[in-house]
């Protein structure tokens, strides 16, 4: 039944249906960055790029800061990474291991932050930061950003905690493990698939992130490829083509750092999406 | 990230006394507080005192300009933005894009999920490279999706005229009913991937075994979907639907990039309604007020999403 | 006085938080000076975001830093779209660029709020052989708040390649338009879409001023006067006529402009500048508005010192030596068609290659500024309203009259309300 021939077949062409369209539209950037002026406003549609205009990405990295803000953009992803998983974990060890007052509303807490909007939020945030001397500064982004991550690389650490046997715990503290060492070793190894989950998340979400690096950040030293993208659109004559050269070096470096982290993600999510 | 060095051994006296350790005031009744505590400050300090903020703005005129300059007016920002001429289509805007982007992005990750979830060659390249849209970013997204829906030049455009399907001038984004669809149809591009990936997590918990048996008695796909695989999958598109709600009614650079919640209106989601209220027109007690009510939204939705899905559940098991 | 408590108790609380959770704050520096070293002054303006302008206008300013050790001034471009936003949110919250460039609403609003510094006892105007007209905007309550940095007009600029000579008359733009519109030519090109309503707003008092129409008369709306409607129903009739690339952003058909794929723009002083800098070879023409009355909007970009910069005085220095003569004939130079804060002379080597200039510089006496007349604090609502309602009746939901009677009536409520 499984080598049902016709079968294979569909999976395969939609398979590679699904493909092409989940794929097209970066291979488009792709091409649109390397068309001519004639072509890209021409009357017929040019499919492949012409490779010989790549010379528009070496001159968008020398003349557009393409390469600081995607170091800025970088700093804040993994910042925001690092902080999301520092909190993340141990807050989830105490909702997943511990009842304790409060817990239900701690647990409420976290569901209803995953749930305001940023730009809700810019106006008061962007005045504490001032107080905490933040603006027009990548730690602030940071901060900001974790803000937003934290819950559901929260619940998601929760969910893989939960999936842990209790008894290596219980048999570790009969050792003379305290819950903090019983955390970092035993479970953390176990659930380290879902914390490569969260981290993937939190990653994308920094990386990502447009709304508060566009009014916390002015001095443009700071500024990171959302920004700095973003800005292209609107009044100024900044041609298509090299918009879409440096949205796609925008991408790029997301989609590495998923198809690095993939093989663990898909594992982390099975720790900890399905019993979250 | 939290470091320990503390070494720990093995005292033999504490190893029959863990019962008792645990109903000790240090190591068991403090220990899920401070293991809470670090998230919970956080959030408190970030979220919450910044929402207490905004909730106090909402009964205030404050203006972009002027934010220490509060004047009480009570009610008056909320009944000016429920009053509005727009309010109701703004809500209903809302809800259809909440709706049809969980339903899309949930549909589409399941069969996508089910499409990779076989054993076959390049199955590992597939998995990675349909996970791809997830890991782009927004401002990216909007950017390419704008050139791809562009009137004149537009691939989409030129597609749709190849089978005949041409749209009147080549106005997607610019079109009253055509703008909301096109946005709908790049969200769901952008979240399917997520949904596949973690529903896919949840697939390799399907006993194989017990759906190859399943086939073998003469089951139909469909039967066997039902009996052996959706029980096993159902929390986890349960929460997926929780989560795609979530981050809907959140979504907001796409749209505004692509169209600003226009033309006239019929992309304005209640946080693109928030924004351009605050920053546009820089009254930020109204923005405050249209968050507040956003927030009431989002709840009902997420609780409505919920009961749908109970019941949804109930009529599938029966 | 509250939000400051807030803030210091949340500082606290979030000092604390961030010790819990180990965080060391970050790797980047902040801007901190040392003494002895120069007072750094934030710059903040859209044009800097500019391909073609942002770098001169950069190596303008270091010739400022260049001239004295004491004031460094610091580029700060922020893009157009996001810049009241941005700008507003740091200032409101006291803090943000010492020296801004601002559109005029905003500009006027923030005068208003207090969040500029006056600049009469820091600066004499007096010695300045200033251009009335703009110069006039500057003014608030009284009180001077800014300089004018860049003004223009617009005007309506045509690809010499496919036209050979400008229309003069609404028929005959009509009627060139639809000519020049073939083989992948579009006649025109505006802006037309809510994702780029700043832009459209410009766009819109061009006719409205151009049939001699105002959407305000100093003390009432009048949205839905005859000679609004008339001045957008002339726009709506291009619109209709599909001479246009319809959905295109300004920023993709000043590209198809550059690349003889469009033949008319009604644009500002600022573009021709740019489109010649990106393509060399483009045959670009200038002309003024073929429309009834001798009228169109005008870019108005004071240049003020925010109320909270504790370098005021530093930046009236940088003020006085943007207004020297020779440092105004160079930034006229640097941002085009435009004209600057006092009265300069090109040279004839430079009209002679640039023959638009001239056209733009004398529209600058004709030109308005894009505000709803009486009612400037509420510019942004009003012009929200205005697009909403022509896209509307661009969309065929109603006849312009029907959308600016409607216009009308929702901004009298937000005005009134």
């Amino acid at each position: 039944m499984r080598k049902n021939p016709i079968g294979t077949t569909a999976r395969v062409v939609g398979v590679l249906v699904a493909l092409g369209l989940a794929v097209f539209p970066l291979y488009w950037m792709f091409v649109t960055s390397l068309t001519s002026d004639h072509n890209l406003f021409g009357n017929h549609v040019q499919l492949l790029p012409d490779l010989s205009r790549i010379g528009v990405y070496a001159h968008a990295l020398v003349s557009q800061d393409v390469v600081r803000w995607l170091r800025n953009s970088l700093i804040i992803a993994a910042g925001t990474c690092l902080l999301s998983i520092g909190l993340a974990v141990p807050v989830g060890y105490a909702l997943s291991r511990f009842s304790f007052r409060g817990k239900g509303s701690v647990a409420l807490g976290l569901f209803l932050t995953q749930m305001l909007p940023e730009a809700l939020l810019v106006v008061p945030l962007f005045a504490f930061f001032r107080t905490l001397g933040l603006i027009d500064s990548l730690p602030g982004l940071i901060l900001a950003d974790t803000a937003f991550v934290l819950p559901i690389v929260a619940f998601i650490l929760k969910g893989a905690i939960d999936g842990i046997p209790r008894e290596l715990e219980e048999a570790a503290r009969v050792d003379g493990c305290r819950p903090l060492d019983v955390l970092t070793r035993i479970n953390l190894p176990l659930i380290a698939p879902s914390v490569a989950a969260g981290a993937v998340i939190a990653f994308f979400s920094g990386w990502n992130e447009y709304v508060f690096a566009v009014t916390f950040v002015s001095d443009p030293s700071k500024q990171p490829a959302s920004v700095g993208v973003a800005s292209f659109i609107g009044e100024l004559s900044t041609p298509t083509q090299t918009l879409m050269a440096v949205a796609l070096m925008y991408t790029l470096p997301a989609v590495v750092f998923y198809l690095i982290a993939q093989r663990h993600v898909v594992a982390g999510m099975t720790a900890g999406g399905v019993k979250g | 990230m939290v470091t320990v060095s503390t070494r720990v051994d093995g005292d033999p006296s504490t190893r029959h006394g863990a019962e008792k350790r645990r109903k000790s005031p240090l190591g068991s009744r403090w220990t899920p507080y401070l293991f809470a505590a670090p998230a919970v400050i956080y959030l408190v300090v970030f979220q919450a005192f910044p929402l207490i903020q905004e909730l106090r703005f909402s009964f205030t005129r404050t203006s972009l300009y002027t934010p220490n300059d509060n004047v009480w007016v009570g009610l008056a920002n909320y009944l000016s933005v429920i009053g509005s001429s727009t309010f109701h289509q703004t809500v209903q805007v809302t809800i259809v894009y909440v709706v049809v982007c969980v339903v899309g992005a949930v549909g589409v990750g399941l069969g996508t999920a089910l499409l990779l979830n076989g054993e076959f060659r390049g199955r590992g390249v597939a998995r990675a490279l349909m996970a791809i849209p997830w890991a782009a970013p927004a401002v990216a997204v909007a950017l390419i999706a704008t050139w791809m829906l562009n009137a004149q030049y537009g691939v989409v455009n030129r597609l749709l005229a190849a089978v005949g399907l041409a749209v009147p001038g080549g106005l997607i984004l610019e079109s009253p009913g055509r703008a909301l669809p096109a946005i709908l149809v790049t969200t769901i591009w952008e979240l399917f991937p997520f949904c596949s990936v973690v529903m896919l997590a949840a697939l390799q918990g399907v006993p194989q075994e017990v759906r190859e048996a399943a086939t073998m008695d003469g089951a139909g796909p469909w039967w066997s979907f039902r009996v052996v695989t959706w029980p096993v999958i159902r929390p986890t598109v349960d929460l997926l639907v929780l989560l795609m709600t979530i981050w809907s009614i959140r979504r907001f650079e796409l749209i505004w990039l692509m169209t600003q919640g226009g033309p006239v209106g019929t992309t304005n989601t209640l946080v693109i309604d928030l924004y351009s209220t605050g920053f546009q027109l820089f009254d930020l007690g109204k923005a405050a007020a249209i968050g507040m009510v956003g927030l009431v939204v989002s709840l009902v939705v997420v609780i409505a999403g919920r009961f749908v899905s109970r019941r949804a559940e109930q009529e599938v098991s029966r | 006085m509250k939000w400051t408590k807030t803030s210091t108790a949340i500082a606290i609380a979030g000092a604390v938080g961030m010790a819990l959770a180990g965080c060391s704050g970050g790797s980047s520096t902040g801007g901190s000076s040392t003494s002895g070293a120069p007072v750094t002054l934030r710059f903040a303006a859209v044009t800097l975001t500019e391909a073609g302008r942002g770098p001169a206008l950069k190596a303008w300013l270091q010739e400022f830093n260049d001239s004295q050790n004491k004031i460094k001034v610091v580029p700060d471009g922020i893009p157009f779209a996001t810049f009241a936003q941005t700008v507003l949110t740091q200032m409101g919250a006291g803090s943000g660029p010492d020296l801004i460039r601002f559109d005029i609403s905003t500009f006027e609003q923030a005068a208003a709020s207090n969040l500029l510094a006056p600049l009469d006892s820091m600066i004499d105007a007096s010695k300045y052989d200033l251009i009335k007209g703009p110069d006039s905007y500057n003014i608030v309550n009284g009180k001077r708040y800014g300089f004018s940095f860049d003004t223009t007009s617009y005007a309506l600029i045509y690809n010499k390649d496919l036209i050979s000579t400008p229309p003069t008359t609404f028929d005959e733009l009509l009627a060139t338009a639809k000519a020049a519109t073939k083989n992948g030519v579009y006649g025109m090109a505006f802006r037309q879409t809510a994702a780029e309503e700043p832009g459209m707003m410009q766009d819109l008092f061009n006719y409205v001023y151009g049939y001699g129409g105002d959407f305000g008369d100093g003390h009432k709306l009048t949205l839905n006067s005859p000679k609004v409607v008339q001045g957008l129903e002339a726009y709506q009739k291009l619109y209709d006529a599909n001479v246009i690339p319809k959905g295109a952003s300004a920023a993709t058909y000043r590209q198809m402009f550059g690349q003889n794929k469009v033949a008319i723009n009604i644009d500002n002083g600022g573009v021709p500048s740019i489109l010649l800098g990106e393509n060399p070879n483009l045959h670009l023409g200038a002309a003024p508005d073929p429309f009834p009355v001798k009228a169109q909007g005008g870019i108005l970009t004071p240049l003020a010192i925010n109320a909270a910069s504790p370098h005021q005085a530093e930046a009236a220095t940088f003020i006085k030596w943007m207004l020297e003569p020779a440092n105004q004939v160079k930034l006229q130079q640097i941002m085009g068609a435009e004209s600057v804060a006092t009265h300069t002379t090109r040279s004839a080597a430079e009209l002679a290659k640039a023959p638009y200039l001239k056209v733009f510089d004398d529209l600058v006496a004709t030109a308005k500024p894009q505000l709803i007349n009486g009612f400037a604090a509420k510019t942004p609502d009003i012009d929200k309203i205005i697009v909403d309602q022509v896209l509307s009746a661009l969309q065929g939901q109603q006849t312009m009259q029907a959308a600016m009677d409607k216009a009308q009536q929702l901004a009298t409520a937000v005005v009134s309300g």
